[in-house]
């Protein structure tokens, strides 16, 4: 019995070592890439001693009009504003579904259960006509905004909501003369902290990773978020140039890989905290 | 506690390949494969914290920003030159560069036309494989003629000699001129000597043109050269893409029929043909055009040596040069190139220069002096004459065909990289082969949907049949157009 | 009591007034402005005008039977079924291992941070990540695989129709493995312990207690992962976009992909690919029903079933009892 268990202990474990690596080399093999003249790649691809080339890489990364700060800055700014945005207005939401009795709360709830799972992206065409007829496309506030509604994080916190706040903690600040919109602000949020750094993580992520919205509707060059930034690597005038490529895509997937193993105890945390329902 | 430590230390170690990298940097060696126009262009970028690239006059720049749309570096880098040649021109110059790689440029240039305001593009490039859209075709109203802008149209054309074809691509419906290029791309057969010596026993270029049919408007000889080569383990070209550029421009009918149906020019169908046996007979290495394998095959490292590639005279200083894998003569297969005739006669690329119709009257006249500089002035201070002598960025840089004859027959063609030969001994005539009236608006995206299944069917993949009717179907489903039959 | 209940009634309808706005300006109206385009002749780069066909459904009928939209859902359904698979398979045989009661992985949790991480990066750097990987001649695929003899010469992967689609089931399976399984591991560890304990004490082996009571406990789970993973498969653009553009020949062309090459490139189609993106539309509310149905109140649908049961009791009563007075008859 303890024969067997220690010889299965092996092979999850050899199995689990094997999948790691595979998790991990891709981007090894970008970062080191990273700093490797084009010669040296043009030789041997695979290695995973770095080399010495990653500020002439940078050079012609930049010389050919990728511009990672302009992209990070964007892309930092819609993010981050989304975040904001979509956590607190569908905390608000769920608060309205959760508290107050009303005629449309089912309905209203019903819908958003509906619709939820719509993506953004099917509707394109017309989000895309909409958005151009009244001439705001290469505003980053059409990519910002649509984040007020968010139904599945809707969903997400009201779920959260009816086991965590007490509806006697409202009332009782009602009875001390508290208005509802102070109620929710000063009491109502703290409670759901846990929750909106859950959600804030993910929509943060999502709203980073995004290239199909930004991809339609920005064309100028100073909008670009990072994801776009991303897809002019694939263009000719860096063919030749695979330090270059590497180093671009190093500087986009970096950040996001230091992030996540910093935080990477809440993440995981949150993604199996995001699933429990029903 | 223990996860927290061993992911501290992943990202750690991940942060130190970065440094290490940066650690180890030796001093000023500079990576081989920079171009000219990279190195100039970063210099300015700097200034700028991180917008996008603009260009600012020395001592102008005053009365505000032209927005110049491209798709290589290679006009920002000449507006740069003309810039810093003119430190008090009025106007800062903000360029945006996007490739027309899987055909990202145009859309977002149609976009940026169509969104108007103080943003979208003044001057804005155009190559020859979509040129026709933006001067005769579905974008036509977005450029204004050349004469509106204060241009003496068909006395500076006359002056400076400028090809035929390039004139036609840049006419509008109306008939006046809306886009003119700087390079002539009339296109040659560009060969390895080494190989020639082997195989034939000579690299001259009168002999290696006789040997291939240069100049006979078919591939006869070409193939008969392809055996010769394919017997000593050589490949006559590195994939069906270089023959591709000669078959296109030398067809006489282009994708669409009059009325805008799709076609197919026999001389293009008999291309799955010639795609198949470069395939099945072992002619070519099966690369893909702007592949690594190719570029491989232009430093001699691909499976088989490859004989030539079919090129203008910008595919020898841009690609093949850049990728022989040396600097000077013995490194790689640097000067190991010679010119000869192309057995047909075709034309591949080009940038063409076009203007806004929406912009601002002030702006006109700095406009018109930066595309009267590039594309029809002839004297040393032009574009063309040091774009043709290889000097806008110093002495000893690449040297180009450039559209203007005057210029042309007062520049030096010959290079080290071609063991001395004038390559403009046979650049000249190969443009009068040119011409530029079987292009329609839709070639890049229909050539590449073609290309593709030219490629699934050479590969053995599918029928000829299929490929064909897939083509059909393909660009019925891309682009709305409906087949002949 | 009621009466303080509608006095803050207000409020409901005032707090929900920012959701409610945003969600017509940039859900509703699109979607049917979306489907208004189907239905018109909205072509042409820049156009805003458009005119009703006459035959309104042409667009629709040239969509569905055109080839190459036909090919596009078949990769899509195809690439997604092809990675679901495995990745179902891996994360639940990873989320049996982490949750095993009689044993510890080592570095379990270094595990579950690392199996997630590619799912958290830029799909749009994978894609061309993988593209760069798989590069002929001189990629590290390549590289490796003639270095160490397996090959003896490098092999043009991303040309091959077959290798390209396997490629992109891979980077799928890769990028969504560890999210299914940590979300499978949160589902296992929901199930209440006395059950397996029972298990236990009934002398159940390890596979016996996994698939008689593991996987019914989470059943629930699997079919929100699946259909969630399946309306973004539907959807999946970043990767077959990036990586080589739907090619070769069409073998990586998902829907998402045929949708926004309608639109946004070569002849701007927005017309049908309005129509495609409602005909996606359709299949995408059909599982979202699915979904609904699956995740809806339960203590009220249970209270609702008790009723419906009641009712249905005392009907049968009633008719017993009628019947019974009929026999009496």
């Amino acid at each position: 019995m303890k024969r067997s268990h220690t010889m299965k202990k092996t092979i999850i474990f050899i199995i689990c070592i094997i999948l790691s690596i595979l998790s991990i080399l891709p981007f090894l093999i970008m970062i080191v890439n990273s700093t490797r003249s084009t010669v040296e790649i043009q030789q041997h691809a695979l290695s995973l001693i770095p080399s010495g080339y990653l500020a002439s890489n940078f050079k012609v990364l930049v010389g050919k009009s990728f511009n990672p700060l302009v992209g990070f800055m964007n892309s930092l700014i819609i993010s981050v504003l989304t975040t904001i945005l979509a956590t607190y207005f569908s905390t608000l939401t769920a608060y309205v579904l959760v508290i107050y009795e009303w005629k449309l709360r089912d309905a209203l709830y019903r819908f958003i259960l509906a619709v939820m799972m719509i993506p953004a992206q099917i509707t394109m065409i017309g989000f895309y006509q909409m958005v151009y007829k009244v001439h705001m496309t290469n505003h980053l506030s059409m990519l910002i905004l649509p984040a007020i509604a968010s139904p599945a994080m809707v969903f997400y916190m009201r779920q959260y909501m009816i086991p965590a706040l007490n509806k006697e903690i409202v009332q009782s600040a009602r009875i001390d003369g508290a208005r509802e919109f102070y109620i929710f602000n000063r009491i109502v949020l703290p409670i759901m902290k846990p929750a909106i750094a859950t959600q804030a993580i993910f929509c943060f992520v999502s709203s980073w990773n995004n290239l199909f919205t930004p991809l339609v509707l920005l064309t100028d060059q100073r909008k670009y978020t990072l994801p776009i930034m991303v897809s002019l690597l694939r263009g000719d005038i860096y063919k030749t140039e695979y330090g270059a490529v590497y180093l671009g895509l190093t500087l986009t997937a970096l950040p996001l890989i230091i992030a996540y193993l910093c935080l990477s105890r809440y993440i995981v945390a949150g993604v199996a905290l995001g699933s429990v329902k029903g | 506690m223990r996860k927290k430590v061993i992911s501290m230390l992943l990202t750690a170690a991940m942060t130190c390949t970065m440094f290490a990298g940066c650690g180890s940097e030796t001093g000023g060696e500079s990576v081989k494969d920079t171009s000219k126009t990279a190195e100039a262009e970063s210099n300015t970028s700097e200034q700028d914290d991180g917008q996008a690239q603009t260009i600012t006059p020395k001592e102008g720049g005053k009365s505000g920003t032209l927005n110049l749309w491209a798709f290589t570096d290679e006009v920002p880098g000449m507006v740069q030159k003309y810039i810093e040649a003119h430190p008090d021109f009025p106007y800062q110059v903000s360029s945006t560069i996007i490739a027309t790689t899987d055909g990202a440029y145009q859309p977002a240039l149609d976009a940026a036309l169509k969104a108007g305001g103080k943003d979208s593009p003044d001057i804005y490039c155009a190559e020859s494989a979509f040129v026709l859209k933006y001067t005769k075709g579905d974008m036509e109203q977005y450029a204004i003629p050349y004469e509106d802008l204060g241009i003496d149209v068909d006395k500076e054309t006359k002056d400076a000699d400028i090809a035929q074809y390039t004139i036609d691509i840049g006419t509008n419906s109306d008939g006046k001129l809306d886009a003119l290029g700087y390079q002539a791309t009339g296109g040659a057969f560009i060969y390895r000597r080494s190989i020639a010596k082997d195989v034939f026993g000579t690299d001259d270029p009168e002999e290696i043109s006789q040997i291939i049919g240069g100049g006979s408007g078919n591939f006869d000889k070409f193939w008969e050269a392809a055996e010769k080569l394919a017997a000593k383990g050589d490949a006559i070209v590195s994939g069906d893409g270089d023959i591709w550029h000669a078959v296109e421009n030398s067809s006489e009918e282009g994708w669409l029929t009059s009325d805008g149906k799709l076609q197919i020019d026999p001389k293009r169908e008999a291309f799955l043909d010639i795609s198949k046996n470069l395939t099945d007979k072992g002619w070519s290495n099966v690369t893909q055009d702007w592949q690594d394998a190719w570029f491989a095959d232009m430093k001699g490292t691909g499976p088989k040596p490859v004989f030539g590639f079919f090129g203008p005279a910008w595919l020898i200083n841009y690609t093949i040069a850049k990728n022989c894998g040396g600097e000077k003569t013995g490194e790689g297969t640097y000067g190991d190139w010679a010119v000869c005739d192309s057995p047909v006669g075709f034309f591949w690329g080009g940038t063409w220069i076009l203007a806004n119709k929406e912009m601002d009257e002030e702006k006109k006249a700095a406009v018109r002096d930066i595309i009267d500089w590039i594309t029809l002035q002839t004297d040393e201070d032009s574009l063309q004459y040091k774009w043709a002598n290889g000097t806008l960025n110093g002495e000893g840089g690449t040297k180009d065909a450039v559209a203007s004859g005057t210029v042309m027959s007062k520049s030096d063609g010959s290079m080290d990289f071609l063991g001395g030969q004038n390559m403009f001994d046979y650049f000249v005539p190969a443009n009068q082969y040119a011409n530029g009236k079987n292009l329609t608006q839709y070639d890049e995206s229909i050539n590449q949907i073609w290309r593709d299944q030219v490629r699934a069917y050479a590969s053995g993949q599918k029928s000829r049949e299929d490929a064909i009717r897939d083509f059909k179907q393909t660009v019925s489903d891309n682009l709305g157009i409906e087949a002949a039959d | 009591m009621k009466a303080r209940h509608s006095r803050y009634a207000k409020y409901g309808y005032i707090f929900s007034i920012p959701f409610a706005a945003a969600f017509v300006i940039f859900s509703l109206y699109p979607t049917l402005y979306t489907a208004i385009i189907g239905f018109t002749d909205l072509q042409g780069i820049g156009t805003t005008e458009f005119h009703f066909l006459k035959d309104p459904f042409l667009n629709f009928r040239t969509i569905l039977t055109s080839p190459t939209f036909q090919t596009a859902f078949c990769n899509t359904v195809k690439i997604w079924v092809l990675n679901f698979i495995p990745q179902l398979f891996l994360a639940l045989l990873l989320a049996a291992w982490f949750t095993d009661r009689r044993f510890r992985v080592p570095g379990e949790g270094i595990f579950k941070v690392l199996f997630y991480m590619p799912n958290i990066i830029t799909a749009a750097t994978i894609a061309i990540l993988f593209n760069a990987l798989f590069g002929y001649p001189m990629g590290p695929v390549n590289d490796v695989l003639t270095r160490i003899g397996i090959f003896s010469a490098p092999y043009n992967f991303l040309v091959n129709k077959n290798i390209a689609q396997d490629i992109v089931i891979f980077i799928q399976t890769w990028m969504w493995y560890g999210y299914t399984m940590i979300i499978l591991i949160s589902g296992i560890l929901g199930i209440n312990p006395e059950i397996f304990e029972a298990a236990e004490v009934d002398g159940a082996s390890g596979w016996q207690t996994f698939w008689l009571v593991t996987l019914p406990n989470i059943k629930t789970i699997l079919l929100y992962t699946m259909i969630t993973s399946l309306i973004g498969g539907l959807n999946m653009f970043d990767i077959p976009k990036l990586f080589l553009m739907g090619g070769p020949d069409n073998a990586t062309l998902t829907t998402g992909v045929f949708i926004y090459n309608q639109a946004f490139s070569g002849a701007y189609m927005y017309n049908r690919a309005a129509a495609a993106s409602m005909i996606m539309f359709v299949i995408i509310v059909l599982a979202s029903i699915l979904l609904f149905w699956l995740l809806r109140d339960r203590d009220e649908e249970a209270l609702k079933k008790l009723q419906r049961k009641r009712e249905k009791e005392m009907r049968r009563a009633c008719r017993v009892g009628r019947k019974a007075e009929e026999a009496e008859k």
